[in-house]
């Protein structure tokens, strides 16, 4: 015992007066305790999962977010050949599995992409690594053909495109209008894809089923993507001069030929209804549509059915076109309440006469060229998948281009597309963030001519909205983890390429913590 | 002190609040982690810091806490660091942060805490009341009581000196309401002043990747009653180390505080001990019993924690009545304050009588006629094992 009085002075600060250990800890393998072990791994984000064409979306964006804007350009086009295209046309799968819809607002990822392949226009695509001597035709210069080009070009197959127009791009070129793709954005994406692998072109080349029979023998494989170029026409529609088919109407207005006429009906309810009416309102006439469900049963894209209503395109509801009668030169058209029975949707008994111009049908399309896939003919586009978007088109050509270079070469193993496996989030510790505005270009400006409807992002606008990507599924070094870690066992690597984190699995203790705040769900706990 | 004269060098002169004067106090001794939970009525120092600290006046790490006890908890934890820290708190708050203020002050880590004074439900209170504070009396804090929001703010820039000096935390007490919520005019010192009474924090010891060291593993009983043993050493010592503290500041900011201070002693047949706001107080009441021919002096007790006994026995020896005036109570017991003179009084072979009086519970008012009544009624009353109410 010793007697504490004030004379018991004690130098303050002395290490001998607090619990702490004398030596070091690091001796103690605490990581012998666990019976769990976190393991990093890397998992597929859900906007790629939902993107036809897998886009690698989570890493071009971090790469964007790092300033890195060439190397985002180079994994967009891993994937994707026509960025600049779907940028602009493409439904956005992706958007709306963006996991960060559940913090704040989405991740606008079409209008990153269009800015992203914008950019690379001018940018030319590297040369393959290896020129093969195999050579393989395509039949079609749309989405479908053009990617599959693009694939097998880039193995280093020589390529020939067979397009029926003037010029390539199928639907792309006389079916999509130019307020939402311009020709000059198409022209340049073509010719720089088209140049940058010297991929063989013939246009004007109409293509029968006996023609592609005799190119299969001419090439190694042929890639056949002619579209749907024949319009289904209802009988009772057969025969009258002002009944317009709308992919039709769609071409001769591309080609400048405006039809006479004031006022036009458009029946259907998709895109191509939808596209027809939105141009001929821009080339003055009176337009409505007419469609025998409701409004929200359209099958149209929603932005585009949401422009169709601001620019003030009426649309008839439930209605029928059941009679047309040719009267002083126009259309009178007997129009009925549309109602479902059993039988469908049938004419009910309240009806109406009005009178048109000119009546634009576009209620789908059907092939125009018969076409069975065998050995070394393959088939994709909408002749495979019937009338679809874009970017499914460009999957099939993907899907066709690996075929063929299975055939062409057996042994190769076909590069595997990850598995979907989505990324369990954790958006607690993500701080949220301003939603960003898409900027549209004035009503008054889009009615009275062709200029796009969205304007696009800016470079400073793409960034930000790049920046509120997560990259889910990629670890991006954040430190959440070596943050959270209470055993000092995660190690943050950010000058490693790619950046990372490794794991003292001598220390750790197995707690779960890393996994559990991870936000990007890239670790996980596995038993030991 | 004089208020209306000039500042002294080097201040400036401004009316505060006095949460804002302890808010001021704070900036000037550059804390690098702040993490505290708002409680009523000591919130408005958060704010004020919390501002300071967004506006980016203040370059401090603010931790937004869940609860008083993860407030505590965060600043554990920077500390182990290395790091300077604060916190405040007040009542229930301060009564959530128990198990941590035993850890904070064995593991001879430095904290400066603010304690607004207030009573602990039921029936719900916010008024002031020192029962939350000496309810922590036994967890190895300091604990310091101030009169005044000058004394407040002075008192944190004293208490970081002492606190790094000591390896012990510290708690500084205001009445909340009377001191944090009322204006004063005081001398606000400028940061050159502050950051030459005070030196960056070098800590001794902290957590370190580098070399890994356990803090507050499980030690041997051998290991743990030596461990208590150095802190109740370095306890002793702590009022000479303050005296060493308030010369220092003494000669910087040309004002003195001392553990206890007297107040017309001279002749005293009564002396009231007090603490707190409350000091004022009786201060007046003194004055106006002197008037009237009473000897009655006034020990106000800064320093409660360790107990000021040394300086207390100066002060008293000789003196026959002692009044504690006490806002906490120790049911079963009596008045807190009473238990601790009595305890340090009692070896004396001529000791006073000590009068427990709880003058006040729950912010229940006080004025000088108060204090003159009990100085007057006390020929009723029995020093032995009687609590005033």
């Amino acid at each position: 015992m010793e007697i504490i009085n004030q004379d018991s002075l004690v130098a303050p600060g002395d290490l001998n007066e607090a619990p702490i250990s004398m030596t070091t800890t690091e001796g103690n393998l605490t990581g012998s305790w666990k019976f769990f072990s976190p393991c990093l791994q890397e998992k597929v984000s859900p906007c790629r999962t939902a993107c036809p064409i897998q886009n690698n979306i989570a890493e071009y964006m971090y790469f964007l977010n790092q300033g890195e804007k060439d190397r985002a350009l180079e994994i967009l086009r891993e994937s994707n050949p026509l960025p600049a295209i779907t940028g602009r046309v493409c439904p956005r799968f992706c958007q709306q599995e963006c996991n960060r819809l559940q913090l704040d607002q989405g991740v606008l990822i079409g209008s990153v992409e269009r800015f992203l392949g914008d950019y690379g226009l001018k940018i030319p695509y590297p040369a393959p690594e290896k020129k093969r001597s195999e050579r393989v035709a395509v039949v079609g210069s749309g989405p479908a053909g053009l990617a599959a080009a693009y694939f097998l070009a880039r193995a280093g197959i020589q390529v020939t495109v067979y397009e029926k127009e003037a010029e390539p791009g199928g639907l792309l070129r006389w079916g999509i209008p130019e307020y939402r793709l311009p020709k000059d954005v198409l022209r340049q994406e073509l010719d720089n894809l088209i140049n940058s692998f010297n991929i063989g072109l013939e246009c004007r080349q109409d293509m029968t089923s006996e023609k592609i029979e005799a190119l299969s023998s001419d090439y190694q494989a042929v890639f056949c993507a002619p579209g749907l170029g024949a319009s289904i026409l209802p009988r009772e529609f057969a025969g009258y001069d002002r009944v317009r088919q709308g992919l039709d109407l769609l071409y001769d207005l591309q080609q400048g030929r405006i039809p006479e006429g004031r006022r036009f009906a458009v029946i259907g309810g998709g895109n191509v209804a939808v596209d027809a009416a939105r141009s001929l309102l821009r080339y003055g006439k009176e337009v409505e549509i007419i469609y025998r469900r409701t409004y929200a049963e359209m099958p149209a894209y929603p932005d585009e059915k949401r422009h169709l209503s601001e620019e003030g395109i009426p649309v008839q509801e439930q209605s029928l076109v059941t009679d047309i009668t040719p009267h002083k030169g126009a259309l009178r058209l007997s129009v009925s309440q549309a109602v479902k029975s059993e039988q469908g949707i049938v004419p009910g008994p309240v009806g109406s006469e009005q009178e048109v111009d000119v009546l634009v049908l576009a209620v789908g399309q059907t092939e125009h060229l018969r076409i069975e896939p065998k050995e070394r003919l393959f088939v994709g586009g909408d002749l495979q998948l019937g009338a679809s978007s874009v970017v499914e088109a460009m999957a099939t050509g993907r899907q066709g281009a690996t075929a063929i270079l299975q055939q062409l070469d057996p042994e190769q193993e076909a590069p595997e597309l990850p598995a979907p496996e989505p990324a369990a989030v954790n958006l607690t510790y993500v701080p949220r963030k301003k939603p960003l505005l898409l900027r549209e270009t004035a009503l008054e400006e889009r009615v009275s001519g062709f200029v796009e409807t969205d304007p696009g992002f800016s470079e400073d606008e793409a960034q930000l909205a790049a920046a509120r990507c997560l990259s889910c599924g990629k670890c991006t070094a954040c430190g959440l983890c070596w943050f959270f870690c209470p055993d000092v066992s995660i190690a943050l690597e950010t000058e490693a390429d790619p950046p990372g984190v490794t794991i003292d699995s001598e220390h750790c203790k197995g707690c779960g913590l890393c996994a559990f705040v991870c936000p990007r769900g890239v670790i996980r706990m596995e038993e030991d | 002190m004089n208020f209306m004269q000039n500042p002294p060098a080097q201040h400036t002169s401004e009316m505060l609040l006095g949460s804002d004067a302890i808010a001021y106090g704070v900036k000037l001794c550059r804390p690098e982690v702040i993490a505290a939970y708002p409680i009523t009525p000591q919130t408005h120092i958060i704010e004020t810091l919390s501002s300071m600290v967004d506006s980016g006046e203040m370059p401090s790490e603010y931790i937004k806490v869940e609860s008083e006890m993860s407030a505590i908890a965060a600043c554990f934890g920077s500390v182990a660091a290395g790091s300077r820290s604060f916190t405040a708190t007040s009542s229930h708050g301060l009564a959530l942060m128990h198990e941590m203020l035993h850890w904070f002050a064995a593991s001879r880590f430095p904290l400066v805490m603010v304690n607004a004074n207030r009573a602990l439900g039921a029936p719900w209170n916010i008024w002031t009341d020192q029962s939350d504070s000496l309810a922590q009396r036994d967890t190895g804090w300091l604990q310091i009581y101030c009169e005044t929001a000058q004394e407040a703010l002075d008192t944190i820039l004293l208490s970081y000196w002492l606190t790094e000096r000591i390896m012990l935390p510290v708690m500084v007490m205001i009445d909340g309401f009377i001191l944090s919520h009322t204006m004063e005019q005081l001398f606000v010192p400028e940061q050159d002043l502050a950051d030459r009474f005070l030196p960056a924090y070098q800590a001794p010891y902290h957590l370190d990747t580098e070399n890994p060291l356990s803090f507050g593993a499980a030690a041997t009983p051998d290991n743990f009653y030596n461990l208590r043993k150095a802190l109740a050493k370095t306890m002793k010592n702590v009022p000479k180390e303050i005296e060493e503290g308030a010369e220092r500041f003494s000669r910087l900011f040309h004002r003195r505080y001392a553990n206890l201070e007297g107040y017309r002693l001279e002749g005293a047949e009564v002396v009231i001990v007090s603490s707190g706001a409350l000091t004022g107080t009786v201060r007046i009441a003194v004055d106006r019993l002197r008037d009237a021919g009473k000897k009655v002096g006034l020990v106000k007790l800064r320093l409660f924690r360790p107990f000021p006994r040394e300086e207390l026995l100066e002060m008293v020896q000789g003196v026959p009545d002692v009044l504690a005036f006490s806002r906490a109570v120790s049911y079963g017991a009596g008045g807190t304050l009473a238990q601790e003179l009595r305890a340090s009084l009692y070896h004396l072979e001529s000791r006073p009588r000590i009068f427990d009086v709880i003058i006040s519970l729950g912010g229940k008012e006080v004025f000088p006629e108060t204090v003159i009544d009990v100085v007057q009624g006390m020929g009723g009353l029995s020093p032995v094992n009687s609590n005033w109410f």
